[in-house]
C-alpha cells in the first residue's frame, strides 16, 4: 500500500517528464522504423528490379550459347545428312574386307572432318548405321556396343521422328553414374524415306551446364526443363531428371503472358521466376532466383536494423537526459511553489535549472517579496492601530475614580486627617503621572510596584483595611523592565471581585525570575470564580475601576503582541479559596521592547 | 584525454605497422623454404581402374620418411596432354602437377619440346631394373627422365577350342612368323567359319607391333625424321597387313565396342594386343579355359623376335617445388617396392615393368581361365626380349598419314609409290 502510494507519488511528481519523454520517444521510434523498413523495401524493390532485367540479360546470353550449340549440332547434323561417302558407307551390304576396310576407313575421314564443330563442347558424336555399323568419335563418353544402341529407347523415339532433331535426356542410369543429353536425328533418304542410320551428340549434363553455368550461383538457379516436365539440366545437380509439372506449367504461363518475370512459391521459398522457350530444344530455360537469398547477400537487414536500433537507443537517452533536465527543473520549482505556503511565503524558490525555469523562479520570488512587504506594512498599521487604541483607552480614566478618591479625600480633610489626605493626594498623582504618561513606554520592577502601592493605598483609604496587600518582591528583579499598567488591572480585579463574600483577606504580590523568565504572580485568598473556558474573564465595567477600558482580557493580549506566543498570562482559581494569576514577561533590562521602538 | 587518445592512435599504428613488417618476413621466409619442399605432391593419371588405383596403392605402400599428402587427380589423358602443352610451354609451373603419367608413344614429344621441364631421374632409379625396351623411350639425351610403369607387352590371344576344330595346339602357333600365322587363319575359318582376329582400318596397332618386333619404328634413332620409304620392315609389314586382307581372315571393326565385342562373342579365334586386354577377354567367363596366351608372330625377316609391345606409359617428375620429395616417392614405390608390384598385378592385373617384381609369387600364379598358364610371369619373360625402339615425337601423326597410305595400298596401288607419298607428307607435315 505504502509501495503503491510511494510510486504514484513518484509517477505523480514526474509525469510532465514521463508524458515528454513517452511521446518523443515514440516518435522517434515510430520514425526510425518506418524509416528503416521503407528503405529496405525501397531498395529490394530496386534490386530485384534491376537484378531481373540483369538476369534477363544474363538469360538471352544464355539462349544464344544454346542457339551457338544447337547451330553446331545442327551444321554437323547436315553435314552427315549431306554426305554421300557416309550414306553409301551405312547403306552397304555384304562386301569384301578390303571394300570394308575401305569404306570404314572413308567414313572415319568423314565423320572425323565433321566432328571438330561440335567436339569443341566436349560433344560426342556417333552415327549408327545398319550391319552393324557404328562410329562412336570419344568411347569413353558413351562406350555403347552397336547392339544396345540399335535398341536403346531413344533411338526408337528417334526413328519414329525422323525430320527433327531431337533433344533428349538420358538420366544417370545409363552406362554411368552421369546424365547425358543427347541430340539425335535420322538419317533419311530423302526420296524413298528409308531411314538409313542415326546420329547421335551425347553430351554429359555436366558439360552441358558449362553453358549456362557461369550465371548461375547457389541463389540463382538455371533449370532446362522438357515438354514433358522434367527437369533435364540444372545447377543443382540433386534436382537433375526431377519430374517439375508445376514448374514447367508457370514457365509456360510466363511465357505465354510475355511476362518480364513471376513472383512464385515452390515448396516454401519465394522465387523470382523468368523463363525463356528454346524452340530448337522444346525446352523451357527457366531462371529460378531465391528472393531472400539474393537480398540476404545485397541487405544486410540485421546490420540495418541494429544500426536503427543504436540510433534510436541514443535518440532516446539524449531526449531522454534533455528533457530530464528541463523538467526535473520544472517540477522542482513547482514542487518549491507548492510547499511555500507552509512557510509562508518567506523562503525564497532557488533559481536553478533552464533559462524558463529561471525567469519562472526569478518571477516568483519577485512577488513573494512584494507580498512579504505588503504584508509587513499591513501588520504595522495593525499594531499602530492597537497602540493608538490602548493609548486611547489609557487617557480615559474612570471620572468615577477620580470623583470618589477625591471625595474620600475631601471627607478626610474634613475629619482633619490632614497627614493621610496629603499622602493621598500624593499618591494620586504619581498614580495620574504615570497612568497618563506614554502607553508605550516600558517601565522598571520598583517602579511598577510604587504605582500599584500608591492604587493600593488610595483604596485602602477609601475601602478601609479589611483586604491586605503584601508585595514579595525578589530584590534581583527590580531592575527589569516589563510593560506599564501589566499587573494593575488584576489587583484591581482581586479588590473589586475577590472579596464580595468574605469581606476580610490578603492579596499578595510575589515577582521573581524563573525559568529565565520573569514571573509575577497575584494571589488572592478571596471567593474565587468559576473560570469560563477562557483563562481570561469577561470585563465587568464598572466605575470603581482606574480605567474604565483597560481589561485584564487586554493584559494578556498585550503581552503576547509585544513577546511572543510563549509568554502571557495564566488564571488559575477555585470558588472559595481564592484566585492565582501568573503574569510571565521575558527578562528585559534595556529600555524599551525592540517591536515598539520600530513602530 | 585528448592525449591519451592520440597515444592509442599511435599505439594501434605501431602495432599495425609491426605486424605487416613481420608479415612480410614470414612470406618471404616460406616462399624461400618452399623451392625445396611442399606439404602435398600431385599427381595426374587417367584410369580409375588401372593407373589411378596403382597410385592409391603405391599411396598406402609408401614407406619413406617424407612427411607429405599425395593428391591423386583423374584427368582425361587428352587433358593431361592439353595442359601439360599449355603449362610447360608457357614456362609457367603454376597449377602443373609433381607427378604425371605419359604414354611412351607421346613421351618423346614431352622431352623434346621442354627438357628441362622434367626432372631427371638418372641418379635415383638403377635403369637396369627395368625392360630395356622401356628405357629408351623414357630417356633423352642420356638421362633418364621417366620412371616406367606398366607393361605394353603384347601376346597373341588365342582360342583354344577353335584351334582344336581346325586341327592345331597353341603350340603351333608359338613363335610363328605372320605368314605361318595367317595360314593358320585360313585353316580356321575354314574349319569354323570364324575370323582370325579383328582389323580397325583407322588404327594400325598391328603395323606397330609386328614392326617393333624387327626393331623399327615409323622414325629414325633421332626420333623425328620419319623412317616410311625403304623402311623394310613397314614393307613387310604391310605386305602381311595386305595379305590378311587378302585372306579374309580378318573381322573388320571400327571402334572399341566392336573389338572387344568381337572376342566376347567368340567371333574371332585370336587375338594379337597389348596384356592389358586381359580384363576384357575374361569378361566372358564363359569362355574360361577355352583361351591361352602365346607370343606374338614375328615378321618373316631376319632379327625380328616372337616379342613386341602395344601401349604402355611411365611416370615423370615435373620440374616444380616439390620434386625431390616426388622422386623419393616414386623411388621407394614403383622405383624399388617388389611386393607392391605383387598387389598390383594381383588387385589391379597391372602388369610393370620393374623385373625384380617377376620372381614374386603373385607372378607364378596359374591362371585357369587360360587353361592354367603362368600368364604373368610368361608375358614378364616376354617383356624382357621386347626390342627397344625410339618412339620418337611423332607416332600419331605418322600414323594418320599411313591409315591413309594403306587403304591406297589395299585398293592396288603400288606399295613403294605408297610409303613414298606417304614418307613425302610426313615430312611436309613434321618440319
Amino acid at each position: 500500500m505504502k509501495m503503491k502510494k510511494k510510486a504514484f507519488l513518484i509517477l505523480r511528481n514526474n509525469s510532465l517528464f514521463i508524458k515528454m519523454f513517452l511521446i518523443m520517444m515514440l516518435s522517434i521510434v515510430a520514425v526510425s522504423l518506418l524509416i528503416t523498413f521503407s528503405s529496405i523495401r525501397m531498395s529490394s524493390d530496386l534490386f530485384m528490379e534491376t537484378f531481373s532485367i540483369s538476369n534477363t540479360k544474363a538469360l538471352e546470353q544464355i539462349e544464344i550459347r544454346f542457339e551457338d550449340y544447337s547451330f553446331a549440332i545442327v551444321n554437323a547434323t547436315n553435314e552427315v545428312q549431306n554426305n554421300g561417302t557416309i550414306k553409301k558407307v551405312l547403306t552397304q551390304e555384304n562386301t569384301s574386307a578390303i571394300e570394308t576396310s575401305k569404306s570404314y576407313h572413308d567414313i572415319s575421314r568423314q565423320i572425323e572432318r565433321i566432328y571438330p564443330t561440335v567436339e569443341s563442347y566436349d560433344t560426342n558424336m556417333i552415327v549408327l548405321g545398319n550391319n552393324e555399323r557404328l562410329y562412336n568419335m570419344n568411347y569413353s563418353n558413351w562406350p555403347v556396343s552397336w547392339d544396345v544402341l540399335r535398341n536403346h529407347p531413344i533411338t526408337k523415339y528417334t526413328i519414329n521422328r525422323p525430320n527433327t532433331l531431337l533433344y533428349q535426356f538420358m538420366p544417370s542410369t545409363s552406362f554411368n553414374d552421369k546424365p547425358m543429353i543427347v541430340a539425335t536425328k535420322a538419317l533419311m533418304e530423302r526420296s524413298t524415306g528409308e531411314i538409313y542410320g542415326v546420329l547421335y551428340f551425347p553430351i554429359l549434363e555436366e558439360q552441358w551446364k558449362g553453358l549456362y553455368e557461369g550465371y548461375t550461383s547457389t541463389e540463382n538457379e538455371v533449370l532446362l526443363v522438357n515438354r514433358a516436365g522434367q527437369i533435364v539440366s540444372s545447377n543443382k545437380e540433386e534436382m537433375i531428371g526431377d519430374k517439375a509439372d508445376e514448374l514447367l506449367a508457370l514457365a509456360e504461363k510466363v511465357e505465354d503472358e510475355g511476362l518480364e518475370f513471376k513472383d512464385v512459391t515452390i515448396s516454401g521459398t519465394d522465387y523470382m521466376l523468368m523463363s525463356q522457350y528454346l524452340p530448337t530444344y522444346d525446352m523451357y530455360l527457366v531462371n529460378l532466383v531465391d528472393k531472400d537469398a539474393v537480398l540476404a547477400n545485397l541487405i544486410n537487414t540485421k546490420e540495418i536494423l541494429l544500426i536503427s536500433l543504436g540510433i534510436v537507443l541514443l535518440a532516446v537517452i539524449v531526449v531522454f537526459l534533455i528533457s530530464r533536465r528541463i523538467t526535473n527543473s520544472i517540477s522542482r520549482l513547482v514542487k518549491q511553489i507548492s510547499t511555500s505556503a507552509k512557510h509562508e511565503f518567506n523562503r525564497p524558490v532557488a533559481e536553478t535549472g533552464g533559462y524558463e525555469a529561471k525567469k519562472i523562479a526569478n518571477a516568483f520570488n519577485s512577488m513573494l517579496n512584494e507580498l512579504q512587504e505588503y504584508v509587513g506594512l499591513v501588520v504595522q498599521a495593525q499594531q499602530k492601530q492597537r497602540s493608538a487604541e490602548l493609548m486611547a483607552l489609557q487617557h480615559q480614566i474612570n471620572p468615577h475614580f477620580l470623583y470618589n478618591t477625591l471625595a474620600s479625600i475631601k471627607f478626610m480633610i474634613q475629619q482633619g486627617k490632614k497627614e493621610k489626605a496629603t499622602d493621598m493626594i500624593h499618591a494620586l498623582i504619581s498614580l495620574l503621572q504615570n497612568a497618563l504618561s506614554n502607553v508605550d513606554q516600558t517601565i522598571t520592577v520598583e517602579q511598577e510596584i510604587k504605582d500599584l502601592k500608591n492604587y493600593v493605598l488610595i483604596n485602602q483609604a477609601r475601602y478601609g483595611e479589611g483586604i491586605k496587600v503584601n508585595f514579595f518582591i525578589s530584590p534581583d528583579c527590580l531592575d527589569y523592565q516589563l510593560p506599564k499598567l501589566i499587573l494593575q488591572p488584576f489587583i484591581e480585579n482581586a479588590f473589586f471581585h475577590a472579596f464580595n463574600i468574605q469581606k476580610e483577606g490578603f492579596v499578595q504580590i510575589l515577582v521573581s525570575e524563573k525559568g529565565g523568565n520573569l514571573l509575577c504572580e497575584i494571589v488572592d485568598n478571596g471567593d474565587g470564580m468559576e473560570i469560563k473556558g477562557d483563562h481570561t474573564k469577561e470585563d465587568i465595567k464598572e466605575k470603581r475601576h482606574l480605567f474604565s477600558g483597560i481589561g485584564i482580557r487586554n493584559v494578556h493580549e498585550r503581552i503576547q503582541m509585544l513577546y511572543g506566543e510563549e509568554f502571557g498570562v495564566e488564571i488559575t482559581s477555585e470558588i472559595g479559596n481564592g484566585t492565582k494569576v501568573k503574569v510571565e514577561l521575558p527578562l528585559q533590562i534595556s529600555a524599551k521592547p525592540k517591536e515598539i521602538t520600530s513602530i | 584525454m585528448k592525449k591519451f587518445y592520440l597515444m592509442l592512435v599511435l599505439l594501434v599504428g605501431m602495432a599495425v605497422l609491426a605486424a605487416c613488417s613481420s608479415g612480410d618476413e614470414e612470406a618471404s621466409g616460406g616462399s624461400s623454404e618452399g623451392s625445396s619442399s611442399v606439404d602435398t605432391i600431385t599427381a595426374w593419371a587417367w584410369d580409375p581402374a588401372f593407373n589411378i588405383a596403382a597410385l592409391e596403392k603405391a599411396k598406402e605402400a609408401y614407406s619413406g620418411d617424407g612427411d607429405f599428402e599425395v593428391n591423386i587427380i583423374e584427368n582425361a589423358q587428352d587433358d593431361i596432354i592439353q595442359k601439360l602443352n599449355t603449362g610447360l610451354s608457357s614456362g609457367t609451373t603454376k597449377g602443373m602437377p609433381n607427378i604425371v603419367l605419359i604414354e611412351d608413344y607421346r613421351a618423346q614429344s614431352f622431352l623434346q619440346a621442354y627438357p628441362d621441364a622434367f626432372h631427371p631421374l638418372t641418379d635415383v632409379i638403377n635403369s637396369n631394373d627395368f625392360a630395356d625396351y622401356k628405357i629408351a623411350t623414357t630417356s633423352f639425351d642420356g638421362e633418364q627422365y621417366g620412371l616406367p610403369f606398366d607393361s605394353g607387352v603384347a601376346g597373341l590371344y588365342v582360342r583354344t577350342d577353335y584351334l582344336e576344330e581346325a586341327g592345331y595346339t597353341p603350340e603351333d602357333l608359338t613363335n610363328i612368323t605372320w605368314d605361318e600365322y595367317i595360314e593358320i587363319g585360313k585353316k580356321v575359318k575354314e574349319a569354323t567359319g570364324k575370323n582370325m582376329l579383328t582389323l580397325d582400318p583407322n588404327d594400325l596397332g598391328q603395323i606397330r607391333m609386328m614392326i617393333q618386333t624387327n626393331g623399327s619404328w615409323y622414325v629414325d634413332e633421332d626420333g623425328s625424321t620419319p623412317n616410311l620409304a625403304g623402311n623394310e620392315s613397314l614393307e613387310k609389314a604391310f605386305e602381311t597387313y595386305k595379305k590378311m586382307m587378302d585372306a579374309d581372315i580378318g573381322k573388320i571393326v571400327s571402334d572399341w565396342s566392336q573389338f572387344v565385342g568381337a572376342f566376347n562373342s567368340g567371333d574371332v579365334a585370336s587375338v594379337p594386343t597389348g596384356n592389358w586386354i586381359t580384363p576384357s577377354i575374361k569378361q566372358a567367363a564363359d569362355q574360361s579355359g577355352k583361351w591361352a596366351v602365346v607370343p606374338m608372330p614375328r615378321l618373316d625377316m631376319e632379327g625380328a623376335v616372337n616379342a613386341s609391345n602395344l601401349g604402355g606409359s611411365s611416370w615423370y617428375i615435373l620440374n616444380v617445388d616439390g620434386k625431390e620429395q616426388a622422386a623419393d616417392f616414386m623411388l621407394n614405390t614403383f622405383g624399388s617396392n617388389v611386393d607392391l608390384y605383387q598387389t598390383l598385378v594381383k588387385d589391379i592385373g597391372a602388369l610393370g615393368t620393374y623385373s625384380a617384381a617377376a620372381e614374386g609369387d603373385a607372378y607364378a600364379v596359374e591362371d585357369e581361365f587360360f587353361g592354367g598358364q603362368q600368364l604373368l610371369s610368361d608375358l614378364s619373360s616376354w617383356t624382357d626380349e621386347i626390342p627397344g625402339v625410339n618412339y620418337g615425337l611423332h607416332t600419331y601423326a605418322i600414323e594418320d598419314i599411313l591409315v591413309t597410305g594403306m587403304q591406297d595400298y589395299l585398293n592396288g596401288t603400288e606399295l613403294k609409290t605408297v610409303l613414298e607419298n606417304v614418307q613425302g607428307q610426313a615430312e611436309a607435315q613434321l618440319k
